[in-house]
């Protein structure tokens, strides 16, 4: 929807909220960006309509995709930890990563 | 094998080898004997299998394949234990192995080229279709969908975007986490969460079309 001034529902201020959006539902927009955004959700129904329909499908994807492992699987990982042995898939050792995943 | 208590050997990877270059930092790898690894292990890692399998059902898209890549992530992960510092994320690390663990056991044996996304695909929005149509509103539609059509949606999606969006939406995981687990730039993980949500979007929007849950105006393109 472009911005160019007429008058669509959409003002430049909802524009730049629902760019936003994205970043701030995964907790990455910046701190200075959020007080704005917030402001603007507060203050614009339609915007805070949107973000509510994003979220609630955020939560619906991963109540979709949480599930439970077979019992059996925890008890063969136990078991393949003592004999060191995965499933024999003729892999070598080698884990192709760094140790640097720093929290 | 039986390797409790008793001996103070050294595990072998935690064995001489110089110290490399964090040397002195605090609590850097102490060596832990046999026993406390495996009950540190059983104790901090074991208890994300069940998400991890779920993940590994996203990536494999086969329950016996993704038992297989759970227990093969597990495995490699106990063997590089010593290489895990306290403190640091448990769980990205875990779901590092996790996929270059998947890319070794099954991309390369698979060898399909990498599909792309097509360009239209920005500029949808779930949202929109269904505010613009007759039919249930937004909430309903949303809570009408079910498990298995969530499930198959994402499944549809290209890899590396199904991949994305998995990590971010149901895992939870930064992009700068995610950046290092798919071993991309956070640009590019930006990218492919952007258009995955569109593309999956654009799936589950087609579950609710073929369900009523949007009725078609008849001047739209299907």
């Amino acid at each position: 929807m472009s911005a160019e001034g007429d008058d669509v529902e959409c003002s430049d201020d909802c524009t730049q909220a629902l760019h936003r959006l994205e970043a701030f539902l995964d907790g990455e927009l910046p701190n200075t960006d959020v007080e704005d955004l917030r402001e603007h959700l507060t203050a614009c129904y339609p915007c805070t309509e949107r973000a509510s329909f994003e979220e609630q499908l955020r939560a619906i994807v991963r109540r979709g995709c949480t599930e439970e492992a077979p019992p059996r699987l925890a008890s063969r990982i136990e078991a393949a930890l003592d004999q060191g042995v995965g499933p024999d898939l003729g892999m070598g050792p080698d884990l192709g990563m760094g140790p640097e995943l720093r929290g | 094998m039986n390797d409790l208590g008793a001996s103070a050997a050294p595990s072998p990877e935690a064995d001489g080898q110089t110290t490399g270059a964090d040397g002195t930092s605090a609590g850097a790898r102490r060596e832990l004997s046999d026993d406390e690894r495996r009950e540190r292990f059983v104790a901090e890692a074991m208890p994300l299998v069940d998400r991890m399998y779920s993940a590994a059902l996203r990536y494999t898209r086969d329950p016996t394949d993704a038992e297989d890549l759970v227990q093969e992530t597990m495995v490699k992960a106990y063997r590089s234990f010593h290489q895990y510092r306290p403190g640091t994320n448990l769980k990205a690390w875990l779901y590092r192995i996790l996929h270059t663990t998947y890319i070794s056991m099954y991309r390369k044996a698979q060898r399909r080229p990498q599909e792309a996304l097509q360009e239209e695909i920005d500029d949808f929005s779930f949202y929109d279709e269904v505010a613009r149509a007759g039919g249930s509103a937004e909430r309903e539609v949303l809570e009408s969908l079910t498990a298995d059509e969530v499930k198959n949606a994402l499944a549809e999606l290209p890899e590396t975007f199904r991949l994305a969006v998995y990590l971010a939406d149901v895992e939870g995981f930064a992009y700068k986490e995610i950046a290092e687990i798919m071993d991309t730039p956070v640009g590019t993980v930006m990218s492919r969460l952007h258009r995955g949500r569109k593309a999956l979007q654009k799936a589950l929007a087609t579950y609710a079309r073929s369900r009523g849950l949007i009725v078609e105006d008849p001047e739209d393109e299907g």
